[in-house]
């Protein structure tokens, strides 16, 4: 039992990872400059979830102001740079980083058996390039902020304030991190999982950050050639997208949405994998259709590129065009719907175990099937034509990327707080989280579907009076919402660490590599590296893995004569 | 290891059939009123391609009603009836299956099925759209900072700020924009074009029924976004026509006034001037001081500002000049003030407005 | 710190240790800095294309002639017979590389020598003809017209491209007079051939789209 079988494939990677290094010794080696993935996907914990509260903040700026048809808590100039900035920093300095930086860098090497990822420096520099993108991203405040929306069509953004071509910047900094970050998780999980670890034996989460890494190395410089055009043109009068001197504005809604549409993927993919985390985990089952799952993923990442024109119904393309766009991103949903009914079918026959992890994983379920039907009715042209830049398409996203994104990303904090820090948090304060967090978003975003298709267009700081019950209702909502954010700040942050117990190696009875080893691991993740003999979430079988308990005779690591003496497990 | 398998009768799960059963019934509920009603319920469905469209919605929103209840009743149902026992033994697992491939075919074939009917229903609609007849009346519209302006092609010289259009005839809008983008949206219509700089788009629509809709800008313009509304008048064909050839004889708005004749700016009423005010003017412009600026200054001191002894065309301020400024509209660095033509004001309401921003200056 | 995985190859492929295990080793994490490196060569093709995308749909879609109006006159198209001359400079610069790399290979010094050298300064010379021709081309500068905006800045990403692979080649060159580089290890050349190479790829593309079509 403890050793391969003969002719079993061990993976391509195997004479390198006998090597364990030192652990450095200064501060600022082992917690600001660290080249250990763990303590990076810890910093982009950090950074994001900074960013996440002050553009939260931004989001309750805006709530107040429309509490009133004809609010007064900004002027409609600052409004506009409120609303920007709360989008842009986002999906660009929140939930990207998050779900590739914070995870991926945290959790992806341990569930493949690897020490590190493929290029520790290359991570490093990747990782710091964000929050100096996120600083010249706010500082854009001090100098005029960015006011047309996260989207900046030209030409009014071209006549925006000064705080647009830092923006320009700020994002294509931080893409150029993202581009980095793919390659490098890319290589990482193509040649560095550990011996005996198939394609169809690896975790579902690694599944999903290896289809978004070609969309974050593939799609990001596409965006970053149009930031870099929308700059030039503002600062050197370089026509590209400027009517009046020859250029086109749907040239950059071509540019951006190209790689906006993928982006929305990277910003869900990574969370579909810790869904299918967390679902066979709390059920003590396997994930249902293993194959199909890992399968949609891919066809949703490869997919997600042929349908960026879907934002660009209204904007006077050839008609005949909207057509393709039309019939591709509805059969996005054909994936899609595949792995929301295998999440439904693990649940269905398990031993559920209802911690806070599982809640936030099945409301996500619900709400991100309702984003998800929301975006059909915005694929179908004709109701579109009703529907673009309204407030219907504000509460779609909302619903994906704060019912699926922002739940799927609780549900991973919870279920790997305890393996990053060691300890347990306080499950009443986390159940007590969801259920505000649940109803008061449902508050917030349920009634924007009906605002929008009664008419209010979005982006506004004024509206007409007859929509004035239900932007208070989401107001309100809203403010409820954000002051739930305090329960989960409080509990993971400060409680956590004063009163949690020792979470031990496997506080929830998980079967991938990650819960195989310490709470928190040792900087060297596996002292042996482990050969994987069977696949995840197989509840039902003994510990497949071997080389971490090793018997006499297994496969094992030897240490070379440069490695020092390795610590105790 | 003891594995828990479940052995209820059905070998689903204890009340699955009946949950279905209600799933069943609470979809055909929600299909029964979804496809009944008007939809969106409150907005009326003022011509083409409105009616189309509401059976678009209709349609996709029967689908996903049952789709919504198929994953939330479900997902609810497992969650409960799978529960751990309080007292079960810590190795106590689900039931240990990892796939059912007649199943997965299903569940795959069925949204593949439901998405190609959507799909060809939507196509039929968009197809119906492209071809709608729409030459029998043709009308430019052009978007600006921060309002909507008309024109008739047969009307050269006319431009009016607000969209007249006769009954129950198929017409064209051809539209761009005169400065960035903005949206061309009707909801009433339940269709929108983008107004591109350099570009026309067109929409096509077919007023169905007399009375005074909304026109909302869509798509971010700047500053006032939120104040950029225009309105349809759908009249009957009479009623439009005498309209059309009162344009092209007065070549001002058929609500009055010939051009250049003199305002009679002392018998101008304050209360009807606040009035008409809110409506035409505080989307730029507050009653505050000068510097209260939205996108023009503040109104509150127009006569009697000693900081600002001019009007913005450097005339003096005087009520004969104010409400000449109003009549002309402005065009400078920040933005265009319409014209009265384009904010289809008459002179009368000229002389209220001005009488109401006299009383300010009062204060 | 966990092991550095291309650190190690680095060392490895710098003739620091030499035995069999290691060569498993050298070779494991050459595979992955070569997938690392192809991976974003695939990324930086994207930037060219998505620029190339911007020119196409401007001069097929936007511009109602080609070359556009500028200042009320039609540009003129640009000088096809220098370019071909240029072009020629810098795919000759692609074959003196693939020989380079032949002699490299065949443990000929002499041959690689000086096809290397005649890779760096063909190389420049590219850059020196694409510098004569900015200086020359007469369609209304940079910033005067579509036709300035999309020819100056792909063919300047595609000089700056340059411009680093020249630096890149003469970095190489420097190591391999340091004997960091041996007849069976040598990733840090086969990334600057496959740099060369992409670039004389992109150009490929770039003189067609802006002097032939």
């Amino acid at each position: 039992m403890a050793t391969l079988a003969p002719g079993v494939k061990t993976g391509p990677y195997h004479a390198v990872l006998d090597h364990i290094h030192p652990e450095p010794t200064s501060f600022i080696r082992r917690y600001i400059f660290s080249i250990d993935a763990k303590v990076i996907g810890i910093q982009y914990m950090i950074t994001g979830g900074l960013f996440f509260l002050i553009a939260g903040l931004l989001a309750e700026i805006i709530r107040a102001q429309l509490m009133s048809p004809t609010g007064a808590v900004v002027t409609p100039a600052t409004y506009n740079a409120i609303y920007s900035m709360h989008g842009s920093a986002m999906v660009w300095m929140v939930i990207i980083p998050l779900v590739s930086g914070a995870f991926g860098n945290f959790v992806m090497p341990l569930q493949i058996g690897a020490r590190d990822v493929a290029f520790p420096w290359l991570n490093l520099a990747a990782f710091w390039m964000f929050p100096v993108a996120g600083i010249i991203l706010f500082s854009s405040f001090l100098v005029g902020a960015p006011d047309a929306g996260w989207t900046e069509y030209p030409p009014i953004s071209l006549q925006g304030p000064p705080g647009t071509s830092l923006w320009c910047i700020a994002i294509f900094l931080v893409g150029v991190s993202s581009t980095l970050t793919g390659i490098n998780f890319a290589v990482t999980m193509l040649k560095m999982r550990a011996p005996g670890m198939t394609f169809t034996r690896m975790p579902l989460f690694v599944w999903a950050q290896l289809a978004t890494s070609p969309l974050l190395f593939v799609a990001t410089t596409a965006l970053g050639a149009a930031l870099a055009a929308l700059f030039i043109e503002r600062t050197f009068g370089v026509p590209f997208y400027d009517p009046a001197h020859g250029g086109s504005p749907v040239l950059w809604q071509h540019m951006f949405w190209f790689y906006s549409h993928p982006a929305v993927y990277i910003m869900i993919l990574p969370v579909f994998g810790i869904i299918s985390e967390v679902l066979p985990t709390f059920s003590k089952k396997p994930i249902f259709g293993y194959k199909m799952v890992a399968f949609s993923t891919v066809s949703i990442a490869l997919l997600g590129f042929t349908v960026w024109a879907h934002h660009m119904f209204t904007s006077g393309m050839v008609p005949w065009l909207q057509l393709p766009f039309m019939i591709l991103t509805m059969l996005i949903a054909i994936p899609t719907g595949v792995k929301i009914f295998s999440w439904m079918a693990t649940l269905w026959g398990g031993s559920i175990d209802w911690k806070t992890p599982m809640l936030f994983a099945t409301a996500f379920l619900i709400t991100f099937t309702c984003g998800g039907l929301t975006g059909f009715f915005l694929a179908a042209v004709p109701a579109d034509y009703h529907e673009h830049g309204s407030y219907f398409v504000v509460a779609h996203f909302h619903y994906v990327l704060y019912g699926g994104s922002v739940m799927g990303l609780f549900a991973g904090f919870y279920y790997w707080w305890p393996k990053i820090t060691g300890k347990m948090y306080n499950e009443t304060l986390g159940q007590l989280h969801f259920w505000i967090t649940f109803i008061a978003f449902n508050g917030t975003f349920m009634p924007m579907h009906w605002l929008g298709l009664m008419g209010m267009p979005r982006r506004v700081a004024i509206y007409d009076p007859q929509y004035t019950f239900w932007n208070q209702f989401a107001s309100i909502s809203s403010f409820i919402l954000a002051l739930s954010m305090l329960i989960f700040l409080y509990n993971m942050l400060i409680w956590t660490f004063r009163h949690g117990k020792p979470a031990g190696p496997n506080p929830w009875g998980g079967r991938t590599l990650e819960w195989m080893i310490s709470s928190p691991p040792p900087y060297y993740n596996y002292k042996k590296i482990p050969a994987v003999l069977a696949a995840p979430y197989d509840f039902g079988n003994p510990l497949p893995y071997i080389g971490l308990d090793a018997a006499p005779g297994a496969v094992e690591a030897t240490p070379t004569a440069e490695s020092h003496p390795v610590p105790t497990h | 290891m003891a594995q828990r398998v479940v052995k209820p009768k059905t070998n689903l799960g204890p009340g699955f059939w009946p949950i279905t059963a209600l799933i069943v019934v609470v979809s055909a509920i929600m299909i029964y009123f979804t496809a009944t009603s008007p939809w969106p319920v409150g907005l009326i469905p003022a011509g083409e391609p409105a009616p189309a469209t509401d059976s678009l919605f209709r349609f996709l929103g029967c689908v996903a009603a049952f789709i919504f209840n198929v994953v939330v009743i479900y997902t609810i149902y497992f969650g409960i009836v799978f529960r751990r026992p309080k007292d079960a033994p810590p190795h106590h697992i689900g039931v240990q299956i990892h796939d059912a491939p007649v199943l997965e075919f299903w569940w795959t074939v069925i949204p593949t099925i439901l998405i190609i009917i959507l799909a060809i229903f939507s196509v039929k609609i968009w197809d119906d759209l492209q071809n709608t007849q729409g030459d029998v009346l043709t009308v430019e519209a052009i978007g600006y900072q921060f309002g909507f302006q008309f024109r008739y092609p047969k009307l050269a010289n006319v431009v009016s700020g607000e969209l007249h259009l006769p009954v129950n005839t198929p017409t064209t809008v051809q539209i761009t924009s005169r400065d960035v983008i903005h949206g061309f949206w009707l909801p009433e219509f339940r269709v929108k074009a983008d107004m591109v700089p350099g570009l026309i788009t067109t929409i096509r629509i077919t007023p169905l029924q007399t009375g005074t809709f909304r026109i909302v800008c869509s798509e971010f313009c700047g500053v006032a976004h939120g104040a950029m509304h225009g309105t349809v008048v759908v009249q009957s064909q009479a009623d439009f026509a005498k309209w059309f050839k009162a344009q092209g004889a007065t070549g001002t708005s058929a609500t009055g006034g010939a051009a250049g004749a003199a305002v009679a700016v002392s018998s101008g009423s304050a209360s009807a001037g606040q009035a008409l005010f809110q409506s035409k003017c505080t989307a730029c412009h507050s009653t505050g001081e000068f510097s209260q600026k939205i996108v023009g200054p503040g109104l509150g001191h127009i006569f009697n500002d000693p900081a600002h002894p001019k009007l913005v065309n450097g005339a003096a301020p005087t009520p004969a000049n104010v409400a000449k400024l109003i009549h002309d509209g402005y065009t400078g660095d920040i933005g265009t003030m319409p014209s009265a033509t384009v904010n289809a004001i008459n002179n009368t309401d000229i002389a209220n407005l001005t009488a109401y921003l006299v009383s300010l200056s009062k204060k | 710190m966990a092991v550095s995985v291309a650190k190690q190859g680095y060392h490895l492929g710098h003739g620091e240790v030499d035995d069999h295990h290691d060569t498993v080793i050298y070779n494991e994490t050459r595979d992955m800095r070569l997938l690392g490196f192809v991976l974003f060569l695939c990324a930086d093709v994207i930037l060219f294309s998505s620029f190339i995308f911007a020119y196409i749909y401007l001069r097929t879609t936007v511009s109602p002639v080609w070359p556009p109006i500028m200042d009320g006159k039609q540009l003129p198209r640009l000088d096809v017979a220098f370019a071909c001359f240029n072009s020629v400079v810098l795919f000759g610069s692609g074959v003196t590389m693939h020989f380079a790399m032949e002699g490299w290979r065949h443990a000929k010094r002499g041959m690689f020598n000086l096809f290397m050298g005649l890779t760096i300064v063909l190389g420049a010379g590219f850059l020196a003809g694409q510098g004569y021709e900015y200086m020359h081309a007469k369609i209304g500068g940079w910033s005067g017209s579509i036709f300035g905006a999309s020819f100056f800045t792909l063919t300047g990403m595609h000089g700056f491209h340059v411009f680093v692979g020249v630096c890149y080649l003469i970095v190489l060159w420097w190591q391999t007079s340091r004997s960091v580089y041996t007849t069976d290890r040598y990733f840090g050349l086969t990334a600057g051939t496959l740099y060369w190479h992409f670039v004389d790829v992109i150009w490929v593309a770039l003189f067609f789209l802006f002097y032939l079509w």
